[in-house]
């Protein structure tokens, strides 16, 4: 059994109890702000298996930047949400083990809610405009603490899985793709 | 017999003379001996039974199911990822084939060095030759190398560097350019398709999506093994119990140290999970003017031994070999994310990509979490870091030499190069902690051979020093990296200490 220090009286232990139910207080407060107004459209709302609603908004938007098109004017190439890059992480994240796919939520959380306001932004990433969700981006890609860089490599890697999988992402790189099921004229006919 | 986790219905529980945690190289072995011995026994195996219908050429669906945590492993501190198998066949189902033997001064330095008795060179030569020919090895003809290989090898002749064709096991190989994601062509000569087999028709059996748990022992003897099978989506389906009176521990460096630490084994010296080896290597991205078609063909066929010595305290630790993926993997190793991203995507094909392997001398060590996962704790040294560094000026020089127009090594702030003359300016600091993203998929040591149990695991014979009947044949028996790519090693360790866990489940 822990004993207390002697010098802690019950004064000051009232006092930091109380300060930290008011940090707990707050803190779920900002927690239950910060996760609410997220919309998903309904019959994505009602297929999603893995991610909550904001956690689909989030990886939405991320994928938008992070397979930006190189040549934002030509429309054959697809975009991530003609992939469904949410989807499929959606998909994928429910066969994940259960200790990754935690540490995958908190990099999610930590990207939409805390990285912006590293950044001097009040808003999500989600809320952002294109070129601060990138400014947001690239300071985790370059971020001296491996941790962040991390968080951002993993994103990035389901990101581009949700992408590069799909065959109408291959003409963009004169990839063939496999040789099993391969249709006749191949696949980026 | 092949049983799968989904199959076994109500708690099992199986007695036989020998269990064998494990299908790759070591366990595949193991357990083709002991059958051929004439006992009783079955092999663990926690991932599912694939076979080449199952092979789809596809990374998001080969990925995920061929690989640990769906091909997220990672060091504790994110700072390497690690590509290791999992199901029937171990890492074997997805390797390139690379078949090396043990270098003669690696298994000198064994035996002078960590006590390792028995495995001196003219005592394992025999031993490679079996295996050798149990996996058709053969060296691949120059006319099968692929655009990236011949980069290779054209760039190390300009420069006058050593180099040559590598060994291989397939036979019918289609140069389909697909062999991390299983072969859809059977032509891979591995413990699927070859080893396990002959175990089977030998009278053992293999339980597939069955992970062991726990490492049964009873008064300083082991006595079994506790495991869970698991369903087709991997929800724990029934309680399996394996009693045996010989484990033989073969599910990979990792996890079978996470294994012995789950189980509580007892270890006084502090050895456990300790002198993990990785052979960590970075990638050199090399742009060409023409098409080099990497992506096509057999991925590795050559390689370039210039910066790789065995000699004691070389300062030549560093294997150069191609190394090249399909669009995802590409995709993950170039830098950046966005239109610039995508742009440099689509030199896909006109890449061509080298790797640069540490001979590692840093020693890490595999922990578990409350849960039982395993933990991977491996700090690189300055020394390893310096020899990276290093090697990968030495694959940039390659590259430039065969053609490249530019060389571009990936990293947190990446290097590129037009001229030769540029990368003399590139020093030990390039490899720092964290500068550049690391792989590596021959994980080694942690549960070390030796007679000395101050120094060691198990015994020079593979037994436990302090648990009776409990063996270990897999890459976790290596005290040091051996510095190539390890199945040939595993194959024939697990083949040199068959006779010992043979002769113990005889009793």
């Amino acid at each position: 059994m822990v004993k207390l220090p002697l010098r802690i009286s019950r004064r000051r232990l009232l006092r930091s109890g109380l300060a930290l139910g008011t940090f707990v207080i707050a803190g779920s407060g900002l927690a239950f702000l910060r996760t609410r107004g997220y919309v998903v459209p309904p019959e994505r709302a009602a297929s999603l298996t893995s991610l909550s609603a904001w956690q689909w908004v989030f990886v939405t938007h991320a994928a938008r930047r992070i397979a930006a098109p190189d040549r934002p004017a030509d429309s054959s190439i697809p975009t991530p949400d003609d992939v469904d890059v949410a989807g499929f992480i959606d998909d994928y994240v429910g066969r994940m083990p259960h200790e990754l796919r935690r540490d995958l939520f908190r990099a999610f959380a930590y990207v939409e809610h805390v990285a912006p306001l590293r950044r001097g932004y009040l808003s999500r990433f989600s809320r952002l405009p294109k070129d601060d969700q990138d400014e947001v981006l690239t300071s985790l890609a370059t971020s001296e603490q491996e941790l962040l860089r991390g968080a951002f490599e993993g994103i990035k890697s389901l990101v581009f899985m949700g992408y590069y999988r799909d065959a109408r992402t291959w003409k963009i790189l004169g990839y063939d793709g496999p040789f099993v099921g391969r249709p006749v004229g191949g696949w980026t006919r | 017999m092949i049983v799968r986790g989904r199959e076994l219905l109500v708690d099992p529980s199986i007695d036989v003379d020998a269990v064998v945690v494990g299908t790759g190289a070591g366990g595949s072995i193991a357990l083709r001996e002991l059958a051929r011995a004439g006992l009783r026994a079955v092999a663990l195996e926690e991932g599912a039974f694939l076979g080449p219908r199952d092979f789809t050429q596809r990374e998001d669906e080969m990925i995920p199911r061929l690989f640990q945590d769906m091909g997220g492993r990672m060091t504790e501190d994110l700072g390497i990822r690690i590509l290791q198998g999992r199901g029937v066949g171990g890492s074997t189902v997805h390797n390139t084939n690379l078949c090396k033997r043990t270098p003669d001064r690696i298994l000198d330095r064994w035996a002078s060095e960590y006590h390792v008795s028995g495995a001196s060179p003219s005592a394992m030569a025999p031993r490679f030759a079996q295996i050798e020919s149990d996996l058709s090895v053969e060296p691949m003809p120059s006319e099968w190398q692929n655009g990236n290989n011949a980069v290779l090898r054209r760039g190390a002749a300009v420069l006058g560097w050593r180099g040559g064709p590598l060994a291989h096991n397939r036979i019918g190989c289609q140069q389909s350019g697909f062999c991390e994601l299983g072969c859809a062509y059977d032509a891979k000569q591995n413990a699927l398709k070859v080893i396990l087999p002959e175990a089977i028709r030998a009278g053992a059996d293999v339980y597939a999506d069955v992970e062991a748990t726990r490492i049964l022992v009873t008064k300083g003897r082991v006595v079994g093994v506790a495991a869970v099978a698991r369903d087709a989506v991997g929800r724990p389906r029934s309680e399996v119990t394996v009693r045996a009176p010989v484990v033989v521990l073969a599910g990979s460096a990792i996890g079978s140290a996470a294994l012995a630490l789950r189980s509580g084994l007892p270890d006084p010296y502090d050895q456990l999970g300790r002198g993990l080896r990785l052979h960590p290597g970075a990638v050199v991205a090399g742009r060409f003017d023409r098409a080099i078609d990497a992506a096509q063909g057999i991925p590795q066929s050559y390689e370039c031994t210039e910066w790789l010595s065995f000699e004691r305290n070389s300062d030549k630790r560093v294997w150069i070999v191609p190394a090249f993926a399909h669009p995802i993997g590409t995709a993950a190793a170039l830098p950046g994310f966005g239109g610039a991203h995508m742009a440099a995507m689509r030199d896909y094909n006109r890449l061509a990509v080298l790797s640069a392997m540490v001979h590692d001398e840093t020693s890490g060590r595999v922990a578990v979490t409350r849960e039982g996962r395993p933990v991977i704790r491996y700090a690189m040294e300055d020394g390893d870091r310096g020899q990276l560094a290093q090697g990968l000026v030495a694959s940039a020089r390659i590259l430039l030499a065969a053609g490249a127009r530019e060389v571009t090594i990936p990293g947190v702030f990446p290097v590129r190069a037009t001229r030769e003359a540029e990368l003399a300016k590139i020093g030990p600091s390039l490899a720092r902690p964290h500068a550049v993203p690391l792989t590596a998929v021959h994980p080694m040591g942690t549960l070390r051979m030796g007679d000395d149990p101050r120094r060691s695991v198990v015994s020079s014979q593979g037994e436990h020093h302090q648990v009776r009947g409990l063996f270990v044949a897999d890459g976790s028996l290596f005290p040091t990296s051996i510095g190539v790519p390890p199945q040939i090693s595993i194959y024939a360790f697990a083949l040199h200490l068959a006779p010992g866990f043979v002769a113990a489940a005889r009793g």
